[in-house]
């Protein structure tokens, strides 16, 4: 296992809802994006492709992934696409990640794009239920937002936190967007508000689902995002100052209802019994700690030895739920780690510079890669270029965290990336 | 001899019972189809409008006892015959690696369970606009390992509580479709809300105020 694998490069198209650039257009300017940071990247280097693409429904075409590699010229490589729901993104990375350890390729690109603009908001809503377990779920009226709400509201009652401690990562993560061109928030909103977020704009706004209001939910959006996952060697030959290691990958699953884990054998097993209960996010915790181990990363110190991280914040109480099952802090430091404000910039684990979901968007293919990229223009120093002031780059980063995350908890990966 | 695990597929399936359209009619597909185009002559942008509908045909096969169960008004979950987990949503087969797949056995339940965990739904897909707001629940029904999540009605939504006591309310025999919208969680009777007024409760109440007036303004 000593290969290494790199993430030699790749950039992301602008989120917004709507945009008018088709899915393969998106691909093309992220790999033209990518070259300008990597200029010996031809098209002639890749490989393998691996597309990353969660519905169907969204573009009324299967096998979308077919459209974009025909239009990019790669016809004869190899290819699959794969899906997985919001962690579609970094299932994708991971895929490229085993094509590489492997020792079959070299230069994999990972595609991924979404277009939930070609249906209204409500529709879209319903199409992304239709990952929840339509027998039981979807039909019952219920959609995401509604299942994490049930999910956060225990979380927020056994460990005593309020509305306003998960307003602050919501908060947060959109401001930080504002700093961020690319970002739906920057497109959108921000220019409207002209201002930074305030708790109060985030308790004041429309209830989506108690105790979630519109601004602690991720946005609906287009986007697209490529990576150039390649070997420590073609990394260090041709993109020697933008290259960054993959020193921990994985992944990890969890039931499709939330309503199952509160005694699923497997679990109970591996964590003791009744965990993780409608309140943990199991998989987060089993793929976090499958990255800690792989990237030599003792549990208790992970948020010390993580400088950055780029994490799945569909909505403010799962970025919260995400810092326990990472091991950032515990039921006992919990309140603390949120009210000292220790996953903003001042604090131990700078988390979602780039804006996370809730600030950038969440067209789900191209989600988790654009966390990937995010993460690391701070381990490469392209963050002060990439993003419009230096507010947002955290200096000198060693080592850096990606977070994709699906379904109620269903499907998560994590990474762990490395300066090299 | 067969492996008793393993699940039996019916030669042949003829459909004495029939119900087809009887909820909206004879609904007919129309297959893909453009509807028209927008132009926008400044940016060149070009958009046409596409619509398609399809109708599917749910087989419940090995759990059709759940869907003729709803439409007679029972509940049907599972039990491992190993372990003795009992499930609702049925599963069909053991969930416990250690069983090996075991097959599990159909159990009648009791109408009645607790609540887990809920929420009060504000938003919701396109087919659920004009409900809210509701009070989605999740309930562990009659000592069941899982927790199915439905509609908890008849209640202020503010007065739910964890670990209240619930029963099922069904729907007119001849309005179920034999699917999970065919029954409601309410109240257990005689339940009272175990806390008064609390800021928690008035601050629901605030938010679920707009969603109110915003579903009256729907009709
Ligand atoms: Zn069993």
């Amino acid at each position: 296992m000593s290969r290494k694998v790199c993430i030699a490069g790749g950039a992301v198209t602008p989120f917004d809802y709507p945009m008018h650039i088709t899915p393969e257009g998106m691909i093309a300017n992220a790999i033209v994006e990518t070259q300008g940071d990597v200029p010996d990247f031809h098209m002639t280097d890749l490989e393998f492709m691996v597309y990353s693409h969660f519905s169907v429904h969204f573009g009324k075409q299967l096998c979308p992934e077919w459209v974009v590699h025909d239009h990019l010229g790669l016809v004869g490589l190899p290819h699959v696409r794969i899906e997985n729901g919001g962690n579609t993104g970094g299932s994708a990375l991971y895929g490229a990640f085993l094509a590489v350890k492997s020792g079959l390729f070299d230069v994999v690109g990972v595609a991924g794009w979404e277009t939930m603009d070609n249906v209204t908001q409500s529709q879209g809503s319903e199409f992304i239920a239709l990952a929840s377990d339509t027998r039981y779920e979807a039909l019952a009226g219920g959609i995401y937002p509604i299942y994490y709400a049930a999910m956060a509201y225990k979380f927020m009652k056994e460990h005593d936190l309020t509305e306003e401690d998960f307003a602050l990562a919501a908060l947060k993560n959109r401001n930080y967007a504002a700093d961020n061109p690319k970002t739906q928030w920057y497109r959108g909103e921000y220019k409207k508000y002209k201002r930074d977020l305030t708790v109060e704009d985030i308790m004041d706004s429309r209830m989506i689902s108690y105790p979630l209001k519109r601004y602690d939910c991720c946005l609906m959006s287009r986007g697209g995002a490529f990576a150039l996952i390649t070997s420590e060697e073609w990394a260090k030959k041709h993109a020697p100052n933008n290259y960054v290691v993959i020193d921990g990958a994985g992944l990890s699953s969890c039931t499709i209802r939330a309503g199952d884990r509160l005694a699923f054998p497997n679990w109970d097993k591996m964590y003791g019994k009744g965990y993780p209960d409608m309140t943990e996010f199991a998989a987060c915790r089993r793929s976090g700690e499958v990255a800690y181990d792989m990237a030599g990363i003792e549990y208790k110190k992970a948020k010390k030895e993580i400088d950055v991280a780029e994490i799945h914040d569909a909505f403010s109480s799962s970025e919260v739920q995400i810092y326990k099952a990472l091991h950032w802090c515990d039921a006992d430091d919990m309140k603390d780690f949120i009210r000292e404000k220790q996953t903003f910039m001042d604090g131990e684990v700078p988390t979602n510079p780039g804006g996370g979901l809730m600030g950038y968007g969440h067209p789900v293919g191209a989600t988790g890669i654009m966390s990937a990229i995010e993460c690391m223009y701070h381990l490469n120093d392209t963050a002060p270029k990439k993003h419009l002031s230096s507010k947002t780059y955290v200096k000198d980063a060693q080592t850096g965290l990606v977070n994709s995350h699906a379904g109620t908890g269903t499907s998560i990966s994590n990474f762990i990336l490395r300066r090299p | 001899m067969t492996d008793p695990r393993l699940h039996e597929i019916p030669d042949k399936v003829e459909w004495d019972v029939k119900h087809p359209n009887k909820f909206r009619g004879n609904v007919k597909e129309t297959g893909i189809g453009f509807m028209g185009y927008d132009y926008d002559s400044t940016t060149e942008q070009f958009k046409v409008y596409l619509h398609y509908d399809q109708l599917y045909y749910w087989k419940y096969a090995e759990v059709s006892k759940l869907g003729k169960g709803f439409i007679d008004g029972e509940f049907w979950g599972t039990k491992c015959p190993k372990c003795g987990d009992k499930f609702f949503p049925p599963r069909v087969n053991c969930w416990n690696l250690d069983d090996n797949l075991e097959k599990t056995e159909w159990i009648k339940l009791k109408q009645e369970g607790i609540v887990h965990t809920f929420t009060i739904a504000g938003w919701s897909g396109k087919s659920s606009l004009k409900r809210l707001p509701f009070v989605l629940a999740y309930v562990v029904v009659d000592g069941c390992k899982t927790a199915i999540a439905n509609e908890l009605r008849n209640i202020d939504p503010w007065d739910a509580e964890f670990g209240m006591p619930v029963k099922v309310v069904w729907k007119p025999e001849d309005e179920r479709q034999g699917t999970v919208t065919d029954w409601w969680f309410e109240p257990a009777d005689g339940w009272e809300p175990t806390v008064g007024d609390t800021p928690e409760k008035e601050r629901m109440k605030e938010l679920c105020a707009p969603v109110y007036e915003w579903v009256k303004s729907m009709d």
